[in-house]
């Protein structure tokens, strides 16, 4: 249960920068129609964090903690936007929760993290391939666009109105359409949505400390 | 798989319309050899078609064609008491995270009195305490320790628009 419940409350995703600047603190929560899961990392350059991240895939009832270095392997500077590409991995442990009682096992996962953002258009796409050996192999792709209805001055609150598709081959429906809100002010941010595909709700949240 | 993840970085490594902005960025070293009437601000340094946040009572001075310190409360308190001001031009800041990143890195150092990053103009505006000095390359440095690139740097009375 306590498992369950700290699923829930932790989560990490790629929409969410994921190296912060230098000595900075990023806690990163996601919950979505796959998983609940959560990234607590520190950012040792501005280029580079690790943080530990543990996630609970639901279908499963299996759940990873990984410790989880991420790269920024690009950035592009303009005077009106920002572009990155990231990767990121991960080494660990998944263990089944289910009845099925089959255990724990080694986990690591590979994974490449885009965006590009202006103050009124966002795109990006991050894909993942996870290795739990007998615990199964999972991917996953999602693409996100996503526009400002208006442009929020500093310390202002941010809104965004995006929509997000993703591609999950072991799911039943295997690509499904999620549109969702996107609040950010100061250090944080929130997102809600809900995935019209398979009737699930997404609650994210980052804070940056 | 690793050959995916090679293709996508090469691919967007060579993007020639985002490869022209960084190349002018990484051409760039002396920030005070940029010339101002040529640089393109983008279309949101239209200053009259919105309203600041009164809580700092933050006042826009603008010049012709490049902008001048952000005025706060604090940046004004630091600027009667002698301080120098800087403003920094300063490249790929598109949300509030940015701000904090660069609120974190510069706000640590003691050369500092006053700072606020302002997202419509696209600027670090900085007041430098009486009798300290804080250099080009430093704030060059810090800039990138917070994760982003400068283009330019004015101080003095080119700072607060004159």
């Amino acid at each position: 249960m306590w498992a369950g419940v700290l699923g829930i409350l932790l989560s990490a995703s790629a929409f969410a920068r994921p190296v912060s600047y230098t000595g900075g603190w990023t806690l990163i929560q996601t919950a979505n129609r796959a998983s609940t899961a959560g990234l607590l990392h520190y950012s040792v350059s501005h280029k580079v964090s690790v943080g530990v991240r543990h996630e609970w895939q639901r279908d499963d009832d299996v759940t990873l903690t990984v410790i989880q270095p991420t790269w920024l392997a690009k950035r592009w500077y303009g005077h009106n936007y920002q572009a990155n590409v990231y990767l990121t991995g991960g080494l660990g442990t998944a263990t089944d929760r289910s009845f099925a009682g089959l255990g724990s096992d080694t986990a690591s996962f590979v994974g490449v993290m885009t965006d590009w953002e202006t103050r009124t258009l966002f795109v990006s796409y991050e894909a993942r391939f996870l290795e739990q050996g007998k615990l199964g192999n999972h991917s996953m792709h999602a693409a996100r666009v996503g526009w400002a209805p208006y442009t929020g001055d500093t310390g202002e609150l941010h809104t965004w109105l995006m929509l997000e598709v993703d591609h999950r081959k072991h799911f039943d429906n295997k690509t499904t359409v999620t549109p969702l809100l996107r609040f950010f002010k100061g250090p944080a941010l929130f997102e809600a949505g809900y995935n019209v595909t398979d009737s699930a709700p997404m609650f994210n949240f980052t804070y940056r400390f | 798989m690793k050959n995916i993840l090679l293709i996508l970085t090469v691919t967007l490594t060579s993007l020639p319309v985002l490869a022209d902005d960084n190349q002018k960025i990484m051409d760039h070293h002396d920030p005070h050899e940029m010339n101002h009437g040529e640089m393109n601000h983008g279309p949101e340094h239209n200053h009259g078609s919105h309203e600041h946040p009164t809580e700092n009572a933050k006042e826009d001075v603008m010049t012709m064609s490049v902008p001048a310190i952000t005025t706060t409360d604090d940046i004004s308190a630091a600027l009667a008491n002698g301080g120098a001001p800087v403003v920094v031009d300063v490249l790929g800041v598109v949300c509030d995270f940015c701000a904090v990143a660069m609120n974190k890195i510069f706000g640590k150092r003691e050369e500092v009195s006053a700072l606020y990053v302002d997202l419509d103009k696209k600027t670090l505006s900085l007041v430098v305490n009486k009798g300290a000095s804080l250099s080009d390359q430093d704030i060059e440095n810090l800039a990138k320790r917070a994760g982003y690139r400068i283009a330019a740097i004015r101080r003095d009375a080119e700072a607060l628009g004159g």
